[in-house]
């Protein structure tokens, strides 16, 4: 982890060494309401920024932008030197380098747990199938669900499914996760078997976004806090700055509806 | 309350007695059990109506005499071993292809082969089948030569070995260039038969029930590549491409499948030298394609659009190209989807090919089993009723079949139990 333990309050355009993520000036409107208003952010490598705010505050819609899920107005977006464009093969470069899960986990139901693994790998990549196998079996291993590999995905629990998604998005070997609210969806005694799974990653140096709701995970694992409403990003800081000291009135009272 | 009353403190469970039962449902009151005096009585008397005319007054004389007809029309009697020849090579196709499939499934774990005794397959295909066979053992019976039996052996054979030589083979691994190749020869294995027969007899040759099976056969193989892209079309972002798929799609499908056959019959003319113009096999198998895609289309495009987004998201996120995105994620599942919808279609296809008799001229099962009442022997004796719930019969014991089997499909690719 890249901790910024001296800074006592890290703003978002703050030089984190090697930015693998920029955001410069974003907007983003669906007709004409604007869901982001001018986002500036920069991650940096092996670092874990944890998006959090009310629902409707554009943090889902920032991070979609950042894989071409959702196409952005005006700023620019570069990840990993790599400028999203109107350029299909840059958006597919990024794709490739960017894993991303989701609320939903959006498990690919008409194939096996295996086979959504190797899927992106021998179709992508082109590896061969024996190397994808063993690839996506020491994967399912790490997200500790080996045994359910020749499974579909219906067959499983919620928490069994996001951790599948997540071997899957690990699959491609990305530089960069997105979590898009990953535990929103899940009964809450499965919402620690997935969380333990992120919390490993991030150990093992990951470049993670997550936008979630989930404050413990926030504050034992994140690098930066960043705070979204209305669009924009109100405040930015270390965990420990962002849960005992917040400077802006949006997030205290955010904070003390939420903890 | 005395002993004598029913034991309240036990639900009337399955075990009551009939006569239970019909008081219950049947004679609850006086108004229940005067409808179920009137509609048994009705349907009392239809039944036996019905079997009074099917065994004991029809005169099934004409469909014995005329079961060739019926059947194949005036193909010359010399090539009908090539119609033998055929039925074999298509079952051991067919039974090669279904024994691949089951060996890959088991491959996959997908079903257990432990929970399928010889005894309890046996009964697994009898209940499939069972109708198929035994109308082809009817039909059997009728005949007084040896070929037909020949023919029924051959596709028995056939079927066993494909089905048992395509699990040995699918048990294997196969080299990829190996399997390429041989799924390449059981694709063109349909085109190889097609030339065989049609060097004997012409296309505009096909008759009798024969013209009714391979022209919907060939209609729908050929629509459904049509369907799917005409309904890929319709959601595209190319203006142009959206446009066509639309209009194409409501226009044909705005136009009663008879007027385009008989469109067909006359229009070609126009644009065609005569000498070179198609015959009414293929226009008529032309017009079913054309036709049914239109329908497949949008059937397809409801199971498109029954796939959820994130399925697409999700796709797109692990950096599938577009056509993978739909190729691998999207198609399979919007497919699987509308199967009941899909068979539908080409159930209503089997059965509307008896319109290219009477809009094209074309001799099929119907057109035939109308002739036949004008034979001198049968001329005036009112034996249209016999022929037509013959026609009926058959085409109901093969639609029957293909719905029976759509429903299994549809239990096996495990739609509604995800």
């Amino acid at each position: 982890m890249n901790n910024q333990q001296d800074a006592v309050f890290a703003d978002a355009t703050q030089d984190v060494g090697d930015a693998i993520i920029e955001l410069e000036s974003v907007d983003k409107f669906f007709g004409s309401f604007q869901a982001l208003k001018d986002i500036n952010l920069k991650v940096g490598k092996q670092e874990v920024v944890v998006v959090c705010g009310p629902s409707g505050s554009g943090k889902s819609t920032m991070i979609r932008c950042i894989n071409r899920l959702e196409e952005h107005d005006s700023g620019r977006i570069v990840v990993d030197g790599i400028e999203l464009s109107e350029d299909v093969r840059n958006i597919q470069e990024i794709r490739r380098e960017t894993g991303m899960v989701f609320q939903q986990f959006n498990l690919f139901p008409h194939l096996s747990v295996i086979d959504n693994v190797t899927l992106a790998p021998r179709q992508v990549r082109h590896m061969p199938k024996k190397e994808a196998e063993d690839l996506a079996m020491k994967l399912l291993e790490r997200v500790r669900i080996p045994e359910q590999a020749k499974k579909y995905p219906g067959q499983l629990s919620g928490g069994q499914q996001q951790r599948v998604a997540i071997a899957r998005s690990l699959a491609m070997k990305p530089k960069v996760m997105l979590f898009d609210e990953p535990t929103s969806a899940l009964d809450p005694e499965m919402i620690n078997e997935v969380l333990d799974v992120m919390k490993d990653l991030a150990r093992e140096g990951m470049t993670m976004m997550v936008v979630t709701h989930e404050m413990g995970f926030a504050r034992e694992v994140a690098d930066r806090v960043v705070f979204m409403a209305d669009g924009q990003i109100v405040e930015v800081g270390t965990p420990e700055h962002f849960f005992t000291n917040p400077r802006e009135d949006r997030t205290k009272l955010f904070l003390s509806q939420i903890l | 309350m005395t002993t004598s009353t029913v034991d309240r403190s036990k639900p009337p469970g399955p075990g009551t007695r009939a006569s239970t039962w019909a008081r219950r449902h049947l004679f609850r009151n006086w108004g229940d059990s005067a409808l179920t005096v009137v509609f048994g009585g009705i349907g009392l008397y239809v039944a036996y109506r019905f079997f009074v005319f099917v065994f004991v007054n029809a005169r099934w004389e004409i469909i014995e005499t005329n079961l060739k007809l019926l059947m194949v029309g005036r193909w010359p009697v010399p090539h009908l071993p090539r119609i033998a020849v055929a039925v074999g090579v298509f079952a051991l196709w067919g039974g090669l292809i279904a024994g691949l499939i089951a060996a890959r499934q088991m491959r996959r774990g997908a079903y257990l082969p432990a929970t399928m005794t010889p005894l309890g397959r046996a009964g697994d295909l009898l209940r499939r089948f069972g109708l198929v066979i035994a109308t082809g053992l009817l039909l059997l019976a009728m005949t007084d030569t040896s070929g037909p039996w020949l023919m029924a052996a051959g596709a028995v054979a056939g079927g066993t070995i494909g089905r048992f030589l395509g699990a040995w083979i699918g048990k294997r691994v196969l080299p990829r260039w190996v399997s390429r190749m041989g799924m390449l020869v059981l694709a063109i294995v349909p085109f190889v038969i097609y030339f065989y027969l049609v060097d004997a007899v012409p296309l505009a040759e096909w008759e009798g029930f024969f013209f009714n099976i391979t022209s919907a056969a060939a209609g729908i193989i050929l629509c459904f590549p049509l369907g799917v892209l005409l309904a890929l079309g319709r959601r595209s972002q190319l203006p142009l491409l959206r446009t066509l798929s639309v209009g194409y799609i409501e226009f044909v499908r705005a136009a009663p499948l008879y007027v385009l056959l008989l469109l067909a019959n006359v229009s070609l003319e126009f644009f065609v030298p005569p000498s070179i113009a198609p015959s009414k096999v293929t226009r008529a198998v032309v017009t079913f394609t054309l036709f049914t895609a239109a329908y497949l289309a949008e059937i397809v495009r409801g199971g498109l659009q029954s796939v959820p987004r994130g399925q697409e998201e999700a796709a797109k996120a692990l950096g599938l190209s577009p056509t993978r995105q739909i190729g691998l994620i999207i198609l399979p599942q919007a497919l699987r989807n509308v199967i009941p919808a899909q068979i539908g279609q080409f159930i209503s296809l089997f059965k509307d090919t008896t319109l290219a008799g009477l809009a094209l001229g074309i001799l099929d099962m119907l057109s035939v089993a109308q002739a036949i009442t004008q034979q001198d022997a049968f001329r005036g004796q009112g034996l249209i009723i016999e022929t037509l719930v013959f026609v009926g019969f058959m085409f109901w014991v093969g639609s029957f079949t293909m719905s029976r089997e759509s429903q299994r499909l549809e239990r096996k690719l495990g739609v509604g139990n995800r």
